[in-house]
């Protein structure tokens, strides 16, 4: 095993892109073990910018923007490998699809999203049209549905499609200025966003038109992550994970690492995957 | 490594500001774990996105990190804006372009460095009926295009003085007004 690569205990984590490193915080309960944090990767000659966890073969897998490259880890220890090193310009966002074995990202140079197996091999692109600068994508494995972000400033909208890019649709496109953060969670079958132009966090139903804001008056929101009842965004501007409780809609903790540099991608590394199944995963 | 028992198993940290760094413990290599503000890499060596410069010297003369200068024709919530050793901005928007983002591409002419968005650069949109050249190509300041005989205008879109009848890919025709008759 790498040196470099500290293994993570059991349990779940939150994983987040800061400056040359992925980071990564033990969470007890919805409580960040602020204590405990530490470097899980030194890539010290990278600018990481998307994160995304593979819950089953239990990687991280990350975009990165020097060497335009999509790589992956272990958590548990083990070295980096590249997974994709061709044909990309700007990859910023990632998504795993656990149940099918793919992973998504978006190319805000190219101005495309795209879609492999967890190997690299089987690429294509699925969206090519009417992207402007896209930056967030998630996966809503059982259900075979994709979701992101463009924070395009004439226009900027969330969308979604099936995980083939048919059946494509925008969700929202009113009172949004820069969606650069995205998350869903399937208990709950909520989509939540981070604008770091309105400075809101909001919420919707996917398919149900319902749309709540959890908070307003953030800084400069970057990536977001749900777990369970809170929601956890990195910040441009505090450098800063924040904890934020989407019931109450209150900030309820704030991580800041000892090193003061932007935050980037953050995901949830779930202890266990959760359970179901699509029908990409049995065909 | 502090363990070993001789004089100089703790060395200083080979990174600026006496900042902190770790030791990877099989390979011996050494990461710099709390580099300044702006600085990033193994040793502190390269600057972070959205800022360029060459901290330590590597391939030239010293030049701390610096923000990206792109004369405010980049976006500032978009990654990767300039080249993290030259500078060289990578995203320019407004239809300019360089290394600084500071003239406007080729079929656009105007200021690209003024500060109102409609004063930067605009399309060359020369009439396609008076213009002798492309369409698209005009001075890249004035955006005169180049125009037909007797055909003027920015854009090539009307007759000179004492010429009538603009004629796609001919030009414009001479008056002709009886001299006994017309009072210009």
């Amino acid at each position: 095993p790498r040196p470099d690569v500290h293994p993570l205990p059991p349990g779940t984590h939150l994983l987040f892109a800061q400056s040359g490193r992925i980071e990564h915080v033990p969470m007890e309960g919805y409580e960040m073990k602020k204590d405990a944090a530490k470097a899980l990767l030194h890539l010290p000659e990278k600018v990481i910018i998307g994160v995304a966890y593979d819950c089953v073969e239990k990687m991280v897998y990350w975009t990165e923007i020097t060497s335009p490259s999509i790589s992956k880890a272990n958590i548990q220890g083990g070295e980096p490998i590249v997974v994709i090193r061709s044909d990309l310009d700007s990859p910023e966002g990632i998504a795993i699809d656990h149940l099918g074995r793919t992973m998504f990202w978006t190319d805000s140079v190219k101005d495309h999203i795209e879609v492999a197996s967890l190997d690299g091999s089987q690429r294509r692109v699925i969206i090519n049209s009417d992207l402007v600068n896209p930056r967030a994508i998630v996966t809503d494995p059982p259900n075979g549905n994709l979701y992101w972000t463009d924070w395009n400033r004439d226009a900027p909208k969330i969308e979604t499609s099936h995980m083939d890019g048919s059946n494509r649709r925008v969700l929202v496109k009113d009172d949004l200025s820069l969606p650069n953060g995205l998350t869903y969670d399937s208990q709950s079958s909520m989509l939540c966003w981070a604008d770091a132009g309105t400075h809101k966090l909001e919420c919707t139903h996917p398919g149900h038109g319902d749309r709540r804001k959890v908070i307003e008056g953030l800084q400069y929101p970057f990536g977001i992550t749900s777990f369970g009842k809170n929601i956890y965004y990195t910040d441009w501007r505090r450098d800063a994970v924040v904890a934020v409780d989407r019931q109450v809609g209150t900030e309820s903790d704030t991580f800041q690492p000892q090193k003061r540099t932007k935050i980037y991608g953050i995901t949830t590394a779930y202890a266990q995957c959760p359970s179901g199944q699509n029908y990409c995963a049995v065909n | 490594n502090a363990l070993i028992g001789t004089p100089v198993d703790c060395q200083p940290c080979p990174c600026p500001d006496r900042t902190s760094c770790a030791q990877i413990a099989v390979t011996g290599q050494v990461v710099c774990t709390n580099c300044p503000a702006g600085q990033t890499g193994m040793r502190c060596q390269m600057c972070e996105d959205g800022y360029y410069g060459d901290p330590l010297g590597q391939s030239g003369a010293v030049q701390p990190c610096v923000r990206c200068d792109c004369n405010d024709n980049v976006d500032l919530n978009a990654l990767g804006i300039c080249d993290h050793i030259s500078g060289r901005c990578l995203k320019c928007l407004r239809h300019t372009e360089g290394d600084h983002c500071q003239r406007c591409q080729r079929g656009f002419y105007g200021d690209a460095l003024n500060q109102t968005a409609v004063q930067k650069c605009k399309p060359c949109s020369c009439n396609p009926g008076g213009a002798s050249g492309h369409v698209n190509e005009c001075h890249p300041q004035t955006g005169n295009c180049q125009c037909l005989g007797q055909v003027t205008g920015r854009d090539c879109s009307y007759c000179e003085v004492g010429f009538f009848n603009l004629q796609p890919g001919v030009g414009c025709e001479r008056c002709k007004c009886n001299p006994v008759g017309s009072s210009s």
